[in-house]
């Protein structure tokens, strides 16, 4: 029987996370872009060795410019965060130290993943540009519709989670 | 000149358009046979022919004419959906009245086969609850047949909404997400509803009810089918308190496998 952990998805609007999401459980991306209202739950099993797995139950948030203004309620037993933000919108990471330090202080025990999303639209060029502001957060540059590194930030997730 | 040169001459001379027209009408039938003769001849060529591709039309309506006519189908549908439900009105109306004259049937023939079945123990205590309550025997039967039933009880952590425990007679749905979309209805109403401390105690989907009771760290949602009334809420209530007390669940809440099995030992004849 593997353990069920609560994962919840948070970050501006329109940054992508449903659609990491449904590549991670459906391994499909659409261009279609569907406002999610409220919370939206999803899970999947993840194998983290021959022996051990775990599920994950993902809640995936409404998007708001500030985290601050998301219903506690909805994070009350949260255990690992992924903070998204979209890579062509400056807009949805100027913010991340004061985002991040939020998290930190209310929920100071629980694992984060910081992400930058939408990589197919930016080049390592670009990265290397703005590592002034990506280098101390982000742990993984990710794209939901090509598929990269969403497995990968999914697992190191769960692993952090034993 | 002799007579009978005399007399053909005549003739010639009498009969010289008969002939012609005589020969032509010889010509237009040697024609006329000839067409249908050909058409005999050409129809054996030509039916195999025309017959083949018949079929091969007929095998090919539904790929080639099938998307067009479905498209054009959808199309009207979609133009004249007052004139649809007109049509379909009457018929569904049917249907739904054979199935429910077929459930009443079942449902009669039930409850004679449990009237007539003079030795069961269960007759026995029925005529005496009939004779103690003054509620006919058909009307206890009805009643049993539309009692309450858990149909899935789940232990669901606060907050989380991870699944502490799970029980199901009838797999209904997935329990993790119905434990985490709960949680979040839960939360949400809750939220809202900010002048006092409340809970949110009941949910009805469709046929089902869905029971939550709440406790310091965890709540208990239960799947409910049949009539869901005040009297089976209270004793609901009182099982689930008795299960919690008895089997001191708070003490077990990190060991899913001995929860869910002291679950299923508690509820599985509800």
């Amino acid at each position: 029987m593997s353990k069920a952990k609560k994962i919840v998805l948070i970050g501006h609007f329109g940054v992508g996370k449903t659609s990491l999401i449904r590549r991670f459980v459906e391994n499909t991306f659409t261009k279609d872009y569907k406002v999610t209202i409220g919370v939206h739950i999803s899970k999947k099993e993840v194998e983290i060795t021959d022996e051990a797995s775990i599920t994950l139950v993902i809640w995936d948030l409404e998007g708001l410019d500030d985290i601050s203004k998301i219903r506690t309620s909805y994070l009350l037993g949260t255990h690992g965060f992924i903070y998204v933000f979209d890579l062509s919108r400056p807009a949805t990471y100027e913010n991340l130290d004061t985002e991040l330090q939020y998290l930190k202080n209310n929920y100071p025990n629980v694992p984060t993943k910081v992400v930058g999303n939408k990589m197919d639209l930016v080049n390592k060029a670009f990265i290397k540009q703005n590592s002034a502001i990506f280098d101390p957060h982000v742990d993984f540059f990710v794209s939901a519709k090509l598929g990269s590194r969403v497995e990968t930030l999914f697992s190191k997730l769960a692993e952090a989670l034993i | 000149m002799n007579q009978d040169e005399k007399l053909n001459r005549i003739k010639d001379i009498l009969l010289t358009d008969e002939r012609a027209y005589t020969s032509a009408i010889e010509d237009k039938i040697k024609q006329l046979e000839a067409i249908v003769n050909e058409r005999k001849k050409l129809s054996t060529k030509v039916d195999p022919i025309i017959d083949e591709k018949l079929d091969a039309f007929i095998k090919e309506i539904p790929e080639t004419l099938g998307p067009t006519i479905t498209e054009a189908l959808k199309q009207e549908i979609k133009n004249s959906q007052d004139a649809v439900v007109e049509a379909l009105f009457p018929i569904l109306g049917q249907m739904i009245k054979r199935y429910i004259q077929h459930e009443m049937k079942m449902l009669s023939e039930k409850i004679n086969t449990q009237l007539n079945n003079t030795f069961s123990f269960k007759r026995f205590f029925r005529k005496a609850k009939s004779k103690a309550s003054g509620l006919s025997e058909s009307d206890l039967i009805l009643q049993e047949q539309s009692n309450p039933k858990i149909e899935q009880i789940i232990l669901i952590e606060k907050g989380s909404g991870i699944v502490l425990a799970e029980f199901s007679k009838t797999k209904m749905a997935d329990e993790d997400m119905v434990a985490g979309m709960l949680t979040a209805i839960k939360s949400f109403v809750e939220d809202a509803f900010t002048k006092e401390e409340q809970n949110l105690q009941y949910i009805e989907y469709d046929l089902y009810h869905i029971h939550l009771q709440n406790f310091p760290s965890f709540y208990v949602a239960v799947v409910v089918s049949g009539a869901y009334n005040i009297i089976y809420k209270d004793q609901l209530e009182d099982n689930i308190l008795t299960f919690t007390s008895k089997h001191k669940i708070a003490d077990l809440l990190d060991n899913k496998t001995l929860l869910t099995q002291k679950l299923e030992d508690h509820f599985k004849h509800e």
